[in-house]
């Protein structure tokens, strides 16, 4: 890292864990994949790949940890900031803006890495019953998660430049993310039949199905995740920018 | 150490800053001067690259700001109107995070947190978090900040808001005595500050600089008020007389003076010529300067 990307990093990790909603986040994020990971226990009858597949992408509780977090862990990273003054001080210090994302981006994206680690415990659950996770499938549906996590979180973040107001944010960003997970998988359902190949292309959760929770790692998604999510992160950089101008 | 040309900044049809020409020399504390909303803090924002200017140009330390951002911020210590800091850390901590942030090198660092805790009077505050402390000490944390990195431009919008009497002091002071070493900019709407600290100020009024030099400079340029007090000792009476009959109006000013209303285009040295020739004991004959104050309301009235 830089020199003043690591102390941006530090201070948003200090910043993210010192806020009281952060263990909001945590506690309901633990209570709902807990209950996400008991479900698919019962519902898998015991077999073991199919309790990771239902856990990793096939349970909807899975999709709501995976798509709510992004928001409330982004929308005042940028928004509130520039709302109480702080952001002035920050851009005023030698530092570039596109540092000032990028820290906020890993900051956030470390954040929910911590949210996400507790998790292991189920495979360790899963181990200490008898049954012996495919290491690789474990992995990729891992993978999966930082892939779509860090999308949303760039996303997020883009959304937190644009406004001051950080549950307009937190909410603009959420309803982007509903939009992303469903549209795809309405695609063909609702009149978008002609779409739905590129749709599917598209789809969070046909990535998943198909491809992550599976132990399948495909590069095309891989790419697709990496360039999307660097591509928000340079608008977001923009964004900044252009937000002085206003 | 500071240079403008033209420097305008637009908010859709509003024209924060119009046209603004601006010299700073290194070196010099140097007052900006305006009421709350004359574009003040607008200019300081696009000299400290936080907003871009519309049109015109800023140099600040042989940068230009539009191009060369960062090496101007590197070479800037800005003390915000409102210090916005975090809640979530102490003193200390803000302190070192902000001079590794400016890349202040490891070596320096603590001698220069120090040096900027001593200045800023915060030592017996250093472990306090932020959120706990007192918008003056809040003040001095900023200040702090500005003074880190040992910059040799020093940008400071309202330094004294919300200080008690004791505190304006101390930062006062503290200013005073960078004069030499460090170019300070200085902007406040508190004229008895700027008499105190600064070398040369500018008065800004609705986004124009309306003047600006030294306090004498700007003396001159306004113009004498066109009143001189006289005083004739024993005489007060033959005096007020000699300046009817002259169709000067007057004050009567006890026990023996009167102050004369000559008016801008007035000849002070002839009137004193004629008073003396009529034989009048004149013991002061004063034409009446205009304080920085006078001169500032007068340039700022709406």
């Amino acid at each position: 890292m830089s020199r003043p990307l690591l102390p941006l990093f530090w201070r948003e990790i200090e910043s993210l864990f010192f806020s009281p909603l952060a263990y909001i986040v945590l506690t309901i994020f633990l209570v709902l994949n807990g209950f996400s990971f008991y479900s698919a226990l019962e519902l898998s009858g015991g077999v073991v790949d199919d309790a990771i597949a239902l856990f990793f992408g096939d349970s909807p509780l899975f999709w709501l940890c995976l798509v709510a977090v992004p928001p409330l862990v982004t929308m005042r990273l940028v928004a509130e900031e520039r709302r109480s003054g702080q952001l002035e001080v920050l851009l005023t210090a030698p530092v570039r803006d596109g540092e000032v994302i990028v820290a906020k981006f890993l900051g956030a994206l470390v954040f929910q890495a911590f949210l996400w680690a507790p998790t292991l415990v189920y495979v360790a659950i899963i181990r200490n019953y008898g049954a012996l996770p495919d290491p690789g499938q474990i992995l990729t549906s891992y993978l999966g998660i930082a892939a779509v996590t860090a999308l949303l979180t760039a996303l997020g973040l883009l959304f937190s430049t644009l406004t001051n107001n950080q549950i307009v944010a937190a909410v603009a960003s959420l309803t982007c993310n509903l939009l992303l997970l469903l549209v795809p998988m309405m695609g063909s359902s609702v009149g978008f039949a002609a779409l739905a190949p590129a749709l599917e292309h598209v789809s969070m959760t046909q990535h998943f199905a198909g491809s992550f929770s599976r132990g399948i790692l495909d590069s095309a998604t891989l790419v697709f995740y990496g360039a999307s999510t660097l591509g928000l992160l340079v608008i977001a950089t923009r964004s900044l920018e252009l937000r002085r101008w206003r | 150490m500071i240079h403008t040309e033209g420097l305008t900044r637009r908010f859709h049809d509003l024209v924060a800053v119009d046209a603004i020409d601006l010299h700073v020399e290194p070196g010099e504390v140097f007052g900006f001067l305006g009421p709350n909303g004359a574009g003040k803090s607008t200019t300081i924002r696009i000299l400290t690259g936080f907003l871009p200017a519309t049109s015109g140009r800023a140099l600040v330390a042989g940068h230009d700001v539009a191009r060369e951002s960062l090496a101007v911020r590197r070479r800037i210590g800005y003390l915000p109107e409102s210090v916005a800091l975090p809640i979530d850390a102490r003193v200390e901590e803000y302190l070192d995070y902000r001079a590794r942030l400016k890349a202040v090198p490891a070596r320096d660092r603590a001698r220069l947190m120090q040096h900027a805790l001593e200045v800023c009077g915060l030592v017996p505050m250093r472990r306090r978090i932020l959120s706990q402390l007192s918008r003056g000490y809040r003040q001095r944390v900023g200040l702090a900040d500005a003074l880190l990195a040992d910059p040799p431009l020093l940008i400071l919008d309202e330094p004294t808001g919300g200080l008690d009497p004791a505190q304006r002091q101390e930062v006062l002071d503290l200013i005073a005595a960078l004069k030499g070493k460090r170019t300070v900019l200085f902007s406040s709407h508190v004229l008895t500050e700027v008499e105190h600290v600064c070398s040369r100020v500018a008065i800004i009024q609705r986004g124009r600089i309306v003047a600006s030099g030294t306090r004498d400079e700007l003396e001159r340029s306004a113009g004498h008020p066109g009143e001189v007090a006289i005083e004739a000792a024993g005489a007060g009476e033959r005096l007020a007389q000699s300046l009817s009959r002259r169709g000067i109006a007057h004050d009567r000013l006890p026990p023996d003076g009167c102050v004369a209303h000559l008016g801008a285009q007035g000849d002070p040295v002839g009137l004193l010529a004629a008073l003396v020739g009529e034989g009048l004991p004149i013991g002061r004959f004063e034409p009446r300067t205009r304080s920085l104050q006078q001169i500032f309301l007068e340039l700022t009235r709406t």
